[in-house]
C-alpha cells in the first residue's frame, strides 16, 4: 500500500511540471490555434540569464526570479510581434514551422553562450529537500511546484472566464474577423497572449531547473506538456492539468507494476488511445465554425 | 627540335617522377602535417562529453608548438555528430573520402564508434583511443583499431569486488543505462558476483528520457540493496543519488569513471556525492604529476576561457597519448603499416592514464588490443576531494 500511495504522489509531483508546460502551450492555442514548439526553449533563454545574474553577479533571489519573469513575458511579446507577425501569409503550419525554427534558435544560443556542461540553478529550496507524509516522500521542490501549477490554472481560469481581456483573447481565437470588427486589436491580444504563456513556461522552468540545466532540459517537459494539452482537450485549462496528472500517475503505475523500460512513453500510447477514442481531447468544448 | 625533344622528355619523367611519389606517400601524410580526424558531441544531451575532442585539440596544439611529430605539425580536424551515430558516419565519411585522413583519434560514445568501425577497419584506417570501455571495440580485435579505455566490464569487476570483499556488502544491485554503456556494466557485476556465490539483487533499467527517478529508487529499495552501482550517465547518476537521499535511501552509491569528475558530481548533487566510490582510468584533477602539470599549463595557455580542467577535457590527451607515442616511434617514414607494428611494440607506456600494453594482432586474443586494464578506486570526500582508495587494479 506505501508503494502504491508513493506512486500516486510521485504521479501528481512530476505531473505539476507537465501541467504547467501544459498550461502555457494551451494559452497560445487557445488564441491562435499555434502549437508553440519554441515554448521550452523561451523559458531556457530566461532560465540561463536568471542563473547567469545569481551565480556571477550576486544579484538576490527577490530580483532575479522577478525579472525572470518579466523578461519572459517581454520575450514571448517580442517574438510574437518581430517574428511571427512578419510572416507572409501566414497559416496555422506556417506558423508551427516558425516556432520550431525559434526553438532551434534559441537552444543554439543557449549552448553557444552557456555551454552543455549540466549546471543547477540557485534556489531558496534543496532540489532533494523532503517531506514525509508517513512513508511517503514528496521533495519540498514538488510541493511548490504542485501549489503553483494549481494556483496558476485557477488564476488564468478565472482570467479567461471573467476578465475583458480573457475573453477578447477567446473571441480573437473563435472568429479573428469578428472579433476585430467589434474593435479588439487583435495583434495586441495576439501578443499580449505570446507573453502570457512565457510567463508560465519560465516558471515552469524556474521550477526544474534547481535540479538540473542544460541546453536540452526543457524539450522532455515540453513534450509531456504537450502530450498533457492534447489529452485535455487544447483548448481547456483545467484539462492540461488534469491529463498532465493523469499522464504523471499512469507513467510512476506503469513503472511501478509493468515495466519501468517503457514508463517514459507510455504517454504517447495513451495519447493515441485517447485520440483514437475522443479526437477532440477529453474536456474539449471545441468551438465549430460555421459554413 | 633536340632540345625541345629533352624538354619535353624531362617535363614527361618530372610528372612522372611526381605522380609516382604521390601514390606511395600515405593518405593524409604530407611533408610538413599528419591529418587526423575527431568527432565528438558538442551540442545535444551528451554535449557534456565534448570536452575530450577539445582536449585533444589543445594537446595537438600543444604538440605543435613544441615542433610536431618528426618534423611533422597535426593537422586536426574535429566535427561535431551531437551523439548521432548518423552523423558521425556521415561526418567520418566527408572528412576521409574528401581530404582524407590518416588516422582517427579517440571519438566519444558506442553507438557512434559503431556506426564507423567497419568502415575504418575496411579500408585499414588506423583509431586510437575511442572514448568508451566498450567490448566491441576488442572482441573481435580489430588490426588497425587500438583501445585505450578499460571496459565498463572490468570496471563493474573491480567495484563489485571491493564492495563485496572490502566493505562487506551482500546485496548488491545496479541502475543502468539501457544501452550497451550500461549493460556492459551489468554482465560485469554478474560475473564477479557469481564468482563470489552472489546474484544481483535488483537491476533497473534507466532510460535516456527519463527525468523522474522515484520508480527506480522504489525498487532498489524493495529489493534491500546496501551497495547500488550506477552505470548511467553524470546526469542520471545525480538524480538518483538525490532523489535516494530524498526518500531516505541511501546504500554505498558505486560509479564508473563516466561519473569520477568529483568536482562537477559534488556540485551536480549539491554535495549529495559525497562518500560515493567510483572507477578512475587517469590522474585526478589535482594531481602534482609533472605530466599533469604541464598538461593543466596548456589548458590554460590554449583552451577557451571558459573551458573547465575536468576529467573529460584532459581525458582527451590521456586517450590519445599511445597514437601519439606510436607516430613518434614510427619516424619520418610514415605509413600505416608501419604505425600499427609500431602501435603493437608499445609496452609498460606511462601517461597520464594507467599502463598501457599492446601486442602483435592476434584474432583469439582480445587484450592484443586492449591498451589499458587497471583501474583504481577512488571515494568522493568533503569539498569533492578525492581519497584513493586503492592502488591500481585489474580484474581476477
Amino acid at each position: 500500500m506505501t508503494d502504491f500511495l508513493q506512486m500516486i504522489a510521485s504521479g501528481i509531483a512530476v505531473g505539476s511540471s507537465y501541467a504547467l508546460m501544459g498550461l502555457a502551450m494551451v494559452i497560445i492555442y487557445k488564441t491562435s490555434e499555434v502549437v508553440n514548439f519554441a515554448q521550452g526553449e523561451m523559458a531556457l533563454l530566461s532560465l540561463f540569464l536568471t542563473y547567469m545574474v545569481l551565480e556571477f553577479h550576486g544579484v538576490p533571489y527577490y530580483v532575479a526570479f522577478p525579472g525572470a519573469l518579466l523578461f519572459a513575458v517581454f520575450l514571448g511579446c517580442f517574438l510574437e510581434f518581430a517574428v511571427l507577425r512578419r510572416a507572409k501569409e501566414p497559416n496555422v503550419l506556417g506558423m508551427i514551422i516558425i516556432t520550431i525554427g525559434i526553438e532551434m534558435i534559441l537552444m543554439g544560443l543557449v549552448s553557444w553562450k552557456f555551454g552543455a556542461d549540466p549546471k543547477t540553478m540557485p534556489f531558496p529550496i534543496g532540489p532533494y529537500d523532503s517531506v514525509a507524509i508517513g512513508e511517503v516522500f514528496v521533495s519540498s521542490l514538488e510541493v511548490l511546484t504542485f501549489v503553483t501549477a494549481i494556483a496558476l490554472m485557477v488564476v488564468l481560469f478565472l482570467f479567461f472566464r471573467y476578465s475583458k481581456l480573457g475573453v477578447a483573447m477567446k473571441a480573437t481565437q473563435q472568429n479573428s474577423m469578428a472579433a476585430r470588427l467589434m474593435g479588439i486589436k487583435t495583434k495586441r491580444i495576439l501578443m499580449i497572449t505570446w507573453g502570457i504563456s512565457s510567463f508560465v513556461g519560465c516558471t515552469a522552468g524556474l521550477l526544474i531547473a534547481p535540479t538540473t540545466m542544460q541546453p536540452y532540459m526543457m524539450w522532455d517537459p515540453m513534450l509531456k506538456g504537450f502530450a498533457a494539452a492534447v489529452m485535455g482537450g487544447m483548448t481547456s485549462l483545467p484539462g492540461s492539468v488534469f491529463g498532465a496528472y493523469l499522464i504523471g500517475i499512469i507513467e510512476n503505475l506503469f513503472g511501478g507494476y509493468i515495466s519501468i523500460e517503457f514508463k517514459s512513453v507510455v504517454a504517447f500510447f495513451i495519447i493515441v488511445l485517447v485520440l483514437c477514442v475522443k479526437p477532440s481531447g477529453l474536456f474539449a468544448r471545441h468551438f465549430v465554425k460555421k459554413v | 627540335m633536340k632540345r625541345k625533344g629533352i624538354c619535353i622528355t624531362s617535363l614527361v619523367s618530372a610528372l612522372l617522377l611526381a605522380l609516382s611519389f604521390s601514390a606511395t606517400a600515405e593518405e593524409g601524410v604530407t611533408d610538413t602535417t599528419i591529418r587526423i580526424g575527431q568527432w565528438g558531441p558538442q551540442t545535444g544531451p551528451a554535449a557534456p562529453w565534448g570536452a575530450v575532442a577539445r582536449g585533444t585539440g589543445v594537446y595537438f596544439q600543444m604538440i605543435n608548438d613544441e615542433g610536431g611529430i618528426n618534423g611533422r605539425k597535426i593537422d586536426y580536424r574535429m566535427f561535431d555528430d551531437a551523439y548521432n551515430p548518423a552523423k558521425t558516419k556521415a561526418g567520418v565519411k566527408e572528412l576521409q573520402e574528401g581530404i582524407g585522413i590518416f588516422g582517427w583519434a579517440s571519438g566519444v560514445g558506442t553507438a557512434c564508434g559503431l556506426s564507423v568501425k567497419d568502415y575504418l577497419m575496411e579500408r585499414k584506417i588506423p583509431w586510437v583511443g575511442p572514448a568508451a570501455g566498450s567490448l566491441h571495440w576488442i572482441s573481435p580485435p580489430q588490426k588497425y583499431l587500438f583501445a585505450v579505455y578499460p571496459l565498463y566490464y572490468s570496471e563493474a569487476q573491480i567495484l563489485t569486488k571491493y564492495a563485496v570483499s572490502t566493505l562487506g556488502k551482500k546485496r548488491v544491485a545496479i541502475a543502468y543505462q539501457n544501452d550497451d554503456y550500461g549493460k556492459n556494466g551489468v554482465a560485469g557485476a554478474e560475473k564477479q558476483l557469481a564468482k563470489q556465490g552472489l546474484k544481483l539483487v535488483a537491476q533497473v533499467p534507466v532510460e535516456v528520457a527519463d527525468t523522474d527517478m522515484k520508480p527506480h529508487i522504489m525498487q532498489l529499495r524493495k529489493a534491500e540493496a546496501d551497495a547500488v552501482l550506477l552505470w548511467v550517465g553524470p546526469v542520471h547518476a545525480a538524480r538518483i543519488v538525490g532523489t535516494g537521499a530524498a526518500m531516505q535511501f541511501q546504500p554505498q552509491w558505486m560509479s564508473t569513471s563516466t561519473c569520477s569528475d568529483f568536482p562537477f558530481m559534488f556540485s551536480l548533487t549539491k554535495g549529495l556525492w559525497k562518500n560515493v566510490i567510483v572507477a578512475n582510468f587517469g590522474e585526478l584533477p589535482d594531481s602534482t604529476a609533472p605530466l599533469m602539470q604541464k598538461y593543466k599549463k596548456a589548458h590554460e595557455k590554449y583552451a577557451a576561457k571558459d573551458e573547465r580542467w575536468g576529467v573529460f577535457f584532459y581525458a582527451g590527451f590521456g586517450f590519445v597519448e599511445p597514437m601519439v607515442e606510436g607516430l613518434k616511434r614510427t619516424g619520418r617514414d610514415l605509413t600505416r603499416e608501419r604505425f600499427v607494428k609500431e602501435m603493437e611494440g608499445i609496452r609498460n607506456f606511462k601517461g597520464i592514464f594507467g599502463t598501457i600494453d599492446y601486442a602483435p594482432y592476434e584474432p583469439s586474443d582480445v587484450y592484443s588490443r586492449q591498451g589499458q586494464k587497471e583501474v583504481f578506486l577512488t571515494q568522493c570526500m568533503e569539498d569533492a576531494k578525492a581519497k584513493r582508495l586503492t592502488d591500481w587494479m585489474e580484474p581476477d
